[in-house]
C-alpha cells in the first residue's frame, strides 16, 4: 500500500465512508421497498434496508443487534413475505394499476408528518441521562432478560406462539372455505 | 456519525417513506413491506436513544429485540390473513376489501 | 359651589313628589286595572299629593333656599361615576310645579272627558308613567338620569298618542312621533357621550359650572349641538316639527299635558338646564335662536290655514315653542323660562277648552263647532277666549309679559332681523289665535242643536259631574292664565340664583308689539269676525301660498319622498339583496358544505382502510405540529 494512500485511508475516515454506505443502503433500501410496482423488488429492496439498519445497530455499538437484526428481519420475514408471494401464485402478476391523486394525498400527508417530527426532532433540548452501567455485552442482556424482564420475555413468546398458531389456523380456515366459496364465486363470475 | 439527530433524522426518513408506502400502496404485501419498515424505524430511534440518552445501554437493546419478536408475530399473522383475503377475493388489491363500506 | 344635601324633610318631600307617580301606575296596571274607580282613586290621589308636595317644595321653602342635590351613585367606572337621585334648584322647582299641576289638572279633566272609555283605567296608568318620567327629568342631577327619563317620556307620550290603537291614524301618529323624536335622541345621545369622554362626569350643576373651563371651545359648541338635535326632535322644532300635529290623534287632555307641561316642554326645559353651559358658546346659542326663529315662522304660517281645532294649536305650540328657543338662544334664560310657564297655563287650558267642544259635538273642524253651537258652553267660550288672549300676547293676559321679555332679549341683539321676526311671528300668532276664536264665536248660521252620538262617552259628558271635572280644571288654568304674568319679577328673582337677572325693558317695545298684535286681531276681524266677513282667511285668495301652509310647506311630503327613494329605494333594496344573497346565499352555502362535507366524510366509509389512515395519520401529524408551534 502506498503511503499516500495510507494519508487517506485513516480509521475516521473509513469509518464515515462506511456510514454513508450504510445510510445509503438503509435509505436507498426504503425506496426501493416502496416505489416499484413489483412486489418482489420491494421485497428485495426491503431485505437491503434492513441490511443497512443493521449496519446502523453496529454503528450504535450494538454488534448482537445487528446480527439479530439480519436473522429475524432479513432471515425469516423477509423469506416469509417471498414464501407468501410464491404460494399465492398470481399474487405477483396481479399489479394494480396507480391513482396519482391517491399517490399525490400520501405523499404530503407524509410530507406534514415528517416535518412535524423533524420540528420536534430539532426543538427537543435531548439530554443525556446519567449512565449507571456501560455493559453493552450480551451476557448481561440474558440475565436482565430472564430476571427483570422475565415476564416481558415470557409474554413475547407467547404471542410469538399465538401469532404461528393463529397464522396456521387462519390460512387453513381460509383454504378451506375458499374450496366451497371461491368455487360459487367462480360460477357466478362465469 | 456521533450525533443523536443523524440517526433520528434518518429513523424519520425511513418512517416517512414507510408511511407514504402504506397509504399509497395497493398491495397488500406492500404495505406489508411498508410497516416493516416503519418498525424499523421505531427500532433505529431506540437504539439510538439507547447509545446517547439512556442510563442503561441494555434496556433498549431489550426493546428493540421485543420489537423484533413482534415484528415477526405480526408477518406471520399478516402473511396469513393476506392468504387467506386471497383466496376469498382472488385479489391481494386492498380496494377489492371493502366489506366495511357504510 | 357645592349643592347642599338635602334636609330630612325635603328629601322625603321630593322622593314622594318623584315616586308617587310611579306606584300608582305600577298598582294600576298590575293590580286595580280591572277595577276603575279604584284605579281612578289612586291615580288621582297620587297625582293631588304630588302636586301637593310639589307646590310646598315650590313656595313652602325660602326662595333663597340653596340648591340641593342627592345622589345615590347608580354606576361606577374607572373614569365615571354616574349616579341616581334628585337636583332642586329653582329652575327644577318651578318646573316640577308646573309638571305636577298640569298633569293633576288633566287627571281632574280626563275624569269627565274619558269616562265609558273601555281602557280608562289603562289610560290612567299612562298617565302617572308620564307624570313619573316627566317629573324625574326635571330632578334629574346628571344627564344620563336626565336621558333615561327623556327616553321614558317619549315611551309614555307614544303610548297615549296612540291610544285608541284601534284608529289606524292614531298609531300611525303614535310611531311617527316615536321614530323622529329618536332621530333627534341619536344626536343627544352622542352628545351625552362626548361630555362623559372628555369630563367624565354629566352631573348637570359640574356641567354647567365648569365645563366651559375643561373643555375646548369647539368641544363645548359640538356637544351643545349635539344635545340640542335631542331637543329638536323632542320639542318638534325645524327639521323635525311635523310629528307634533299628527300627535293630535290621542285623547285631547294627553295633547293639552303633551303640549304644556311634559313631552315638548321638556326640550327647551333640557335647553334652560344646561343654559350656562350653551351661554359658553356663542355659536350653539346662535343655533338655537336660529331653529328657534325658522321654526317659529313656519309653523305659524301653518297655523294660519289649518282647519282642525287641535291642529291650530298643535302649530302654535311649535311656533311658542320656537319663542322660548328664540328666548334662550338670545341669551336671556329668564325669558325662554317664564315664556315656557305662561305658556304651560294657557297652552294647556287651549287644548282643555277645545276638548269640551270636541267632546261635546264630536269634531274637530271649527267651523263644525261653531255651527254646532260651540259659544253655548259658557265656561269653555269663556276661558279659551281667556287663553287665545294669553296665547295672542293681549296686554293683561300672562302671553303678554312673557312674550315681552322675549322680545326685550331679542331686541339686545345687534341684528334687528331677530327682532323684527319675533314681531311678525307675533302679529301672526295674534291673527290664528283670534281667527280661530271668531269663527267660534260667531258661526254665520246656527242649527238648532243635534246632539250627534257619535263622541265617546257621550252621555256620561252631560252629566253635572263630567261637564264640572271638565270645567273646574278650565276655570282654574284660566285663573293661572290671567295673573301669571303679573309674577314676572317674583319669578326673574327667584331662578337667577346667585346670578345677576339679565332682563331687558324697552319702553318703546310694548307698545309697538300690542299694536302688531292689535293689527292682527283687526286683521281677523275684518275677515272673521264681522258680521258680512266671509268668514275666509285673505289666503285663500293666494291658493298655492295657501296649498303650501296647508300641506306644511311641504315638509311631509319631502320626509314621504326622503323615505321612500332612501329607505324602500336604497335600504330595502340592499336589504333584499343582503337577504337574497347571504341570507339565502349563506342558507345554501351551508347546505352545499353539509353536502360537500357529506361526501368528503363518505371517503371514510368506504371500506378502504387506507382512507382511514390517511385521517387518522393526518390528524396524528396536525396535532404534534399544533402543540409543537404551541408550546
Amino acid at each position: 500500500m502506498q503511503p499516500v494512500m495510507a494519508q487517506y485511508i485513516r480509521p475516521e475516515v473509513v469509518a464515515y465512508a462506511v456510514f454513508f454506505l450504510v445510510l445509503l443502503l438503509t435509505l436507498g433500501g426504503a425506496l426501493v421497498a416502496v416505489i416499484p410496482k413489483s412486489i418482489i423488488h420491494n421485497v428485495f429492496g426491503l431485505a437491503t434496508s434492513l441490511v443497512g439498519v443493521a449496519g446502523l445497530f453496529i454503528f450504535l455499538g450494538s454488534e448482537f443487534l445487528a446480527m439479530m437484526e439480519i436473522l429475524i428481519y432479513v432471515g425469516a420475514i423477509c423469506i416469509a413475505i417471498v414464501f407468501a408471494i410464491m404460494l399465492s401464485q398470481p399474487m405477483h402478476l396481479q399489479i394494480p394499476p396507480r391513482w396519482r391523486p391517491k399517490v399525490a394525498f400520501s405523499f404530503v400527508v407524509s410530507l406534514v408528518v415528517f416535518i412535524s417530527f423533524t420540528v420536534m426532532v430539532v426543538r427537543t433540548p435531548w439530554e443525556q441521562a446519567v449512565r449507571t452501567s456501560n455493559d453493552w455485552g450480551v451476557k448481561r442482556l440474558g440475565t436482565l432478560l430472564l430476571t427483570r424482564y422475565e415476564l416481558l420475555f415470557e409474554l413475547i413468546s407467547l404471542v410469538l406462539l399465538v401469532a404461528i398458531i393463529g397464522a396456521v389456523i387462519t390460512a387453513a380456515t381460509a383454504s378451506g372455505e375458499k374450496t366451497s366459496e371461491s368455487q360459487g364465486g367462480e360460477e357466478g363470475g362465469a | 456519525m456521533n450525533s443523536l439527530t443523524v440517526y433520528l433524522f434518518v429513523a424519520l426518513l425511513i418512517f416517512c417513506i414507510g408511511m407514504f408506502g402504506l397509504l399509497q400502496r395497493r398491495s397488500l404485501i406492500g404495505m406489508i413491506i411498508s410497516i416493516e419498515l416503519m418498525l424499523n424505524a421505531a427500532a433505529i430511534n431506540f437504539m439510538a436513544f439507547n447509545r446517547f440518552l439512556a442510563p442503561d445501554p441494555s434496556v433498549g437493546q431489550i426493546m428493540v429485540l421485543f420489537i423484533m419478536g413482534i415484528a415477526a408475530a405480526e408477518a406471520a399473522i399478516a402473511l396469513s390473513l393476506i392468504l387467506a383475503l386471497f383466496r376469498k377475493l382472488r385479489s391481494i388489491n386492498i380496494e377489492h376489501a371493502r366489506d366495511l363500506k357504510g | 359651589m357645592n349643592p347642599a344635601a338635602p334636609s330630612d324633610f325635603v328629601l322625603w318631600l321630593t322622593l314622594a313628589v318623584m315616586w308617587l307617580p310611579f306606584i300608582s301606575f305600577l298598582v294600576i296596571f298590575f293590580i286595580t286595572r280591572t277595577r276603575l274607580a279604584l284605579s281612578l282613586a289612586v291615580s288621582v290621589s297620587c297625582a293631588s299629593i304630588s302636586l301637593l308636595a310639589a307646590w310646598y317644595l315650590l313656595l313652602g321653602l325660602p326662595a333663597t333656599h340653596p340648591p340641593v342635590e342627592f345622589k345615590l351613585l347608580w354606576m361606577a367606572g374607572a373614569e365615571a361615576r354616574i349616579s341616581y337621585g334628585f337636583l332642586l334648584d329653582p329652575l327644577s322647582r318651578l318646573m316640577l310645579c308646573i309638571v305636577a299641576s298640569i298633569s293633576f289638572l288633566v287627571q281632574v279633566y280626563s275624569l269627565g272627558y274619558m269616562a265609558g272609555d273601555e281602557g280608562m283605567a289603562k289610560y290612567y296608568s299612562f298617565l302617572s308613567l308620564f307624570a313619573w318620567s316627566m317629573i324625574s327629568l326635571v330632578v334629574a342631577p346628571g344627564l344620563l338620569q336626565l336621558y333615561v327619563f327623556w327616553e321614558l317620556v317619549g315611551l309614555s307620550s307614544y303610548l297615549l298618542i296612540g291610544f285608541w290603537h284601534h284608529k289606524f291614524s292614531a298609531s300611525e301618529a303614535g310611531k311617527k312621533a316615536f321614530v323622529m323624536t329618536r332621530l333627534g335622541d341619536l344626536g343627544f345621545f352622542l352628545g351625552i357621550i362626548v361630555l362623559l369622554l372628555h369630563l367624565g362626569d354629566l352631573s348637570i350643576l359640574k356641567l354647567n359650572a365648569q365645563a366651559a373651563a375643561q373643555l375646548s371651545a369647539g368641544l363645548v359648541t359640538a356637544s351643545a349641538v349635539l344635545i340640542f338635535m335631542g331637543v329638536v326632535g323632542k320639542s318638534a322644532q325645524f327639521p323635525l316639527l311635523t310629528w307634533l300635529p299628527d300627535a293630535m290623534e290621542g285623547p285631547t287632555p294627553v295633547s293639552a299635558l303633551l303640549h304644556s307641561a311634559t313631552m315638548v316642554a321638556a326640550g327647551v326645559y333640557l335647553v334652560s338646564r344646561l343654559f350656562p353651559f350653551y351661554a359658553a358658546s356663542p355659536d350653539a346659542l346662535a343655533v338655537v335662536l336660529a331653529i328657534g326663529t325658522i321654526t317659529m315662522l313656519l309653523s305659524s304660517t301653518m297655523a294660519m290655514v289649518a282647519r282642525d281645532i287641535k291642529q291650530v294649536w298643535a302649530f302654535s305650540t311649535v311656533s311658542q315653542l320656537g319663542f322660548m328657543l328664540m328666548g334662550l338662544g338670545a341669551g336671556s334664560y329668564f325669558a325662554g323660562v317664564f315664556h315656557l310657564t305662561t305658556h304651560a297655563s294657557f297652552k294647556a287650558l287651549l287644548f282643555l277648552c277645545s276638548g269640551v267642544f270636541i267632546h261635546h259635538f264630536g269634531s274637530n273642524d271649527m267651523y263644525e263647532i261653531a255651527k254646532n253651537g260651540g259659544r253655548r258652553l259658557k265656561v269653555p267660550m269663556i276661558t279659551i277666549t281667556i287663553a287665545g288672549a294669553a296665547l295672542a300676547g293681549v296686554f293683561p293676559a300672562a302671553g303678554f309679559f312673557s312674550k315681552e321679555s322675549i322680545m326685550g332679549a331679542l331686541a339686545e341683539l345687534p341684528n334687528p332681523g331677530w327682532l323684527a321676526a319675533g314681531l311678525a311671528g307675533a302679529a301672526m300668532t295674534a291673527y290664528y289665535t283670534f281667527r280661530l276664536l271668531f269663527i267660534v264665536w260667531f258661526p254665520r248660521k246656527i242649527e238648532t242643536p243635534q246632539h250627534q252620538e257619535n263622541g265617546h262617552g257621550d252621555h256620561a259628558a252631560h252629566s253635572s259631574f263630567g261637564y264640572w271635572a271638565m270645567g273646574v280644571p278650565l276655570i282654574i288654568l284660566a285663573g293661572f292664565a290671567l295673573v301669571l304674568g303679573f309674577f314676572g319679577d317674583w319669578l326673574l328673582n327667584f331662578i337667577h340664583w346667585g346670578r345677576p337677572p339679565e332682563f331687558f325693558h324697552h319702553v318703546w317695545l310694548a307698545p309697538v308689539s300690542l299694536l302688531l298684535v292689535g293689527c292682527g286681531i283687526g286683521l281677523a276681524w275684518l275677515e272673521f269676525g264681522r258680521r258680512k266677513a266671509a268668514q275666509a282667511g285673505f289666503l285663500s285668495r293666494l291658493p298655492r301660498v295657501e296649498a303650501l301652509f296647508a300641506n306644511r310647506w311641504y315638509m311631509d311630503a319631502f320626509y314621504r319622498r326622503m323615505v321612500d327613494y332612501v329607505v324602500y329605494g336604497f335600504f330595502s333594496r340592499l336589504f333584499t339583496l343582503n337577504d337574497r344573497r347571504v341570507v339565502d346565499g349563506g342558507v345554501d352555502g351551508v347546505c352545499r358544505a353539509t353536502v360537500g362535507g357529506g361526501w368528503l366524510l363518505s371517503f371514510l366509509q368506504s371500506g378502504l382502510l387506507q382512507y382511514n389512515l390517511f385521517t387518522m395519520v393526518l390528524i396524528i401529524a396536525l396535532v404534534g405540529l399544533y402543540f409543537l408551534v404551541m408550546h
